[in-house]
């Protein structure tokens, strides 16, 4: 069933419902309320025919008669019964002669007043005590109010309810149908979009509602997929230029040895420039291929716990070795004092591989200025800060310094392939971590990376 | 032997810098810490029904702001006995008076020239803190210099 259905049918039904409970309470009550005042009305007649029978005398009897006429409406097969009554067995005389149920007439001399329904007459009793006498006055009448007005007011009922229910059928269905016309609108849009045409946007509306949050959240959508596009075909164009450059150098360099005869030192000069452009090439593919293993998350790889503060010391060794000239100074002020703190799960390997791309690229670009690396850790991550005074990355090359192959602008001078941040990224992402690289032009980088701790039970 | 210390704060992690170098200063003691938040308390009847100092605490601290905190807990996981936030919406100088007593504070610690950057309804605490004549340290650090130690608790969240 679709959603617009759904909701015309829910309006329907609870629209429905609530008119019934409202006409069938409406009706119900007034029923109620008709019969007791019915027989209320009846009361006061029997109230005033016992009033100019027994008490008054024969003037005031004439008056109150013609006050009863004048001014009370005549109901409908209205009758007036007067007895007398000196004991209990005369109840019954009266019953035989009157035709009324002696239970009815016990009932008034027991509570002074009772009321009764045959078929749609209705008749109320009073007991009536007059000068040391005792009578039962009952007055009788059809109910014409209740049998006529109240069929009346509930066939218009019925009436009002089944118009109503028609109108807001129709409503239901309207407002259904256009409540829904804005997100079609935007399926039939998002449908035409496709890689060809991934500029296409939604048009965007002014106001602050949902449907123009559905449309932004989509555009932001559509422009970082256009961007991850994007960086996959600059991929292709870097990587093919990357490539080229040292396969250019090796074609070139055998061309001009096979011009004409050389001396064994010039041959051997050139196979040594040869290899140092193949080395070149194999460098860049394994770490291509390093980057392209590390970037599918769901490839298991085998994680073990380790000491994030050990792993920063063996990095260090390890940049030491590469470049004895560095000067990495490792900063223990915020170091827990507990060791679990810094226990962190995951692969030697990919986690030395990432840091000594930081520290090496730190000492690279600071061209062997100190460089600060800190340790901390709060209750759930590893915090790893490592801060440069080197060269910087300009703020406008901040979003693209993920892409590989993507070099700043001001690192011309510095030899590199630009696959290292990615790589970085890549092992932190496996390990539920987040990088993040802030930069200030010819003052520094600071690189910090969140490790999550281990769960040691 | 444990104390009370208390620490003005205005919920930016700079400020805890105070407690981070109050706590280099203590050795082979327990601290309990109290980080005090001065405020001034609304006067609409309306705001003060639905009045809760926990609320407003939550409303001040950032994830950042807590991180750092259990990055000091951690830190000096042997000194800290507790670290507690509090809100301090006294006026003048008996009212501080009457907080330290209530929350038995020995020491008092105040930044030199950091100036607590405050939010919509704070104020500075340190001039009454000044005026009170209660004994308290002064605590500086550079605030400019890039390489400083004592500035890595901001480095770790300077995004």
């Amino acid at each position: 069933m679709k959603t617009q259905l759904k909701i015309a049918l829910f309006l329907i039904a609870t629209n429905i419902m609530m008119l019934l409970l409202f006409g069938g309470s409406i009706y119900y009550f007034l029923y109620n309320y008709s019969y007791t005042d019915f027989y209320k009305r009846l009361e006061t007649r029997a109230t005033i025919a016992a009033k100019y029978n027994f008490d008054a005398d024969k003037i005031n009897a004439e008056s109150f008669k013609s006050i009863r006429k004048n001014h009370l409406e005549r109901l409908t097969e209205e009758k007036e019964y007067l007895y007398r009554i000196e004991s209990d067995t005369d109840l019954k005389e009266v019953a035989k002669k009157s035709l009324l149920p002696l239970n009815f007439l016990k009932n008034i001399v027991a509570n002074n007043k009772s009321t009764l329904q045959i078929n749609d007459i209705f008749y109320t009793g009073i007991r009536y005590a007059s000068h040391n006498k005792v009578y039962i006055v009952v007055v009788s009448a059809k109910n014409y109010y209740a049998s006529h007005h109240l069929l009346f007011m509930r066939n218009s009922i019925f009436f009002a309810v089944g118009f109503i229910v028609l109108i807001t059928t129709y409503l239901s269905f309207f407002f259904s149908k256009h409540i829904f016309d804005p997100i079609k609108n935007i399926t039939d849009r998002v449908k035409q979009i496709s890689t060809d045409n991934i500029h296409l946007r939604i048009e965007e509306k002014n106001d602050d509602n949902e449907i123009s949050q559905l449309i932004s959240t989509f555009n932001n959508l559509l422009n970082r997929l256009e961007t991850a596009f994007e960086t996959q075909k600059n991929f292709i164009s870097n990587a093919s230029h990357e490539f080229g450059t040292p396969l250019t150098s090796i074609m070139g360099e055998a061309e001009v040895m096979l011009m004409k005869e050389r001396s064994p030192e010039e041959y051997q000069q050139s196979l040594a420039s040869i290899l140092g452009q193949a080395e070149r090439l194999n460098q860049i593919t394994q770490t291509l291929l390093y980057l392209a293993q590390t970037g599918y998350t769901n490839k298991r790889v085998n994680f073990e716990i380790l000491r994030a503060d050990e792993l920063i010391w063996q990095t260090k060794e390890m940049v030491d070795k590469l470049n004895p000239k560095n000067n990495i100074q490792i900063d223990f002020s915020l170091l827990p004092e507990n060791p679990k703190k810094l226990k962190i799960l995951g692969n030697k390997q990919l986690l030395y591989l990432a840091f000594t791309n930081i520290l090496a690229n730190a000492c690279k670009y600071s061209g062997n200025k100190p460089v600060q690396v800190t340790i901390a850790s709060s209750d759930d991550q590893v915090f790893l800060v490592f801060k440069d005074q080197g060269i910087g990355i300009p703020e406008a090359e901040m979003p693209f310094i993920y892409d590989p192959f993507f070099r700043a602008s001001n690192t011309r001078n510095f030899e590199g392939y630009g696959i290292g941040l990615p790589l970085t990224r890549n092992i932190t992402k496996i390990h539920n971590g987040q990088i993040h690289v802030s930069s200030v032009v010819n003052e520094g980088t600071t690189v910090q990376i969140k490790l999550p701790l281990a769960v040691i039970p | 032997m444990e104390r009370t210390i208390l620490i003005p704060i205005d919920f930016k992690i700079e400020s805890l810098n105070t407690l981070k170098l109050a706590l280099n200063s203590i050795e082979n003691e327990h601290a309990n810490v109290v980080l005090m938040y001065a405020e001034y308390l609304t006067d609409s009847i309306t705001e003060l029904l639905f009045y809760s100092p926990k609320k407003t605490i939550k409303s001040l601290k950032s994830p950042e702001f807590e991180e750092a905190i259990s990055i000091i807990k951690n830190r000096y996981e042997t000194v800290i006995r507790s670290i507690e936030v509090e809100l301090f919406h006294g006026y003048n100088v008996n009212a501080f008076k009457e907080f330290v007593e209530a929350k038995k504070i020995d020491t008092i610690y105040i930044p030199k020239n950091y100036s607590l950057r405050l939010s919509k309804n704070g104020f500075d605490p340190i001039p009454l803190i000044k005026k009170s004549k209660l004994p308290y340290q002064e605590i500086g650090w550079e605030t400019s210099t890039y390489t400083s130690e004592q500035l890595q608790l901001n480095a770790l969240f300077s995004y």
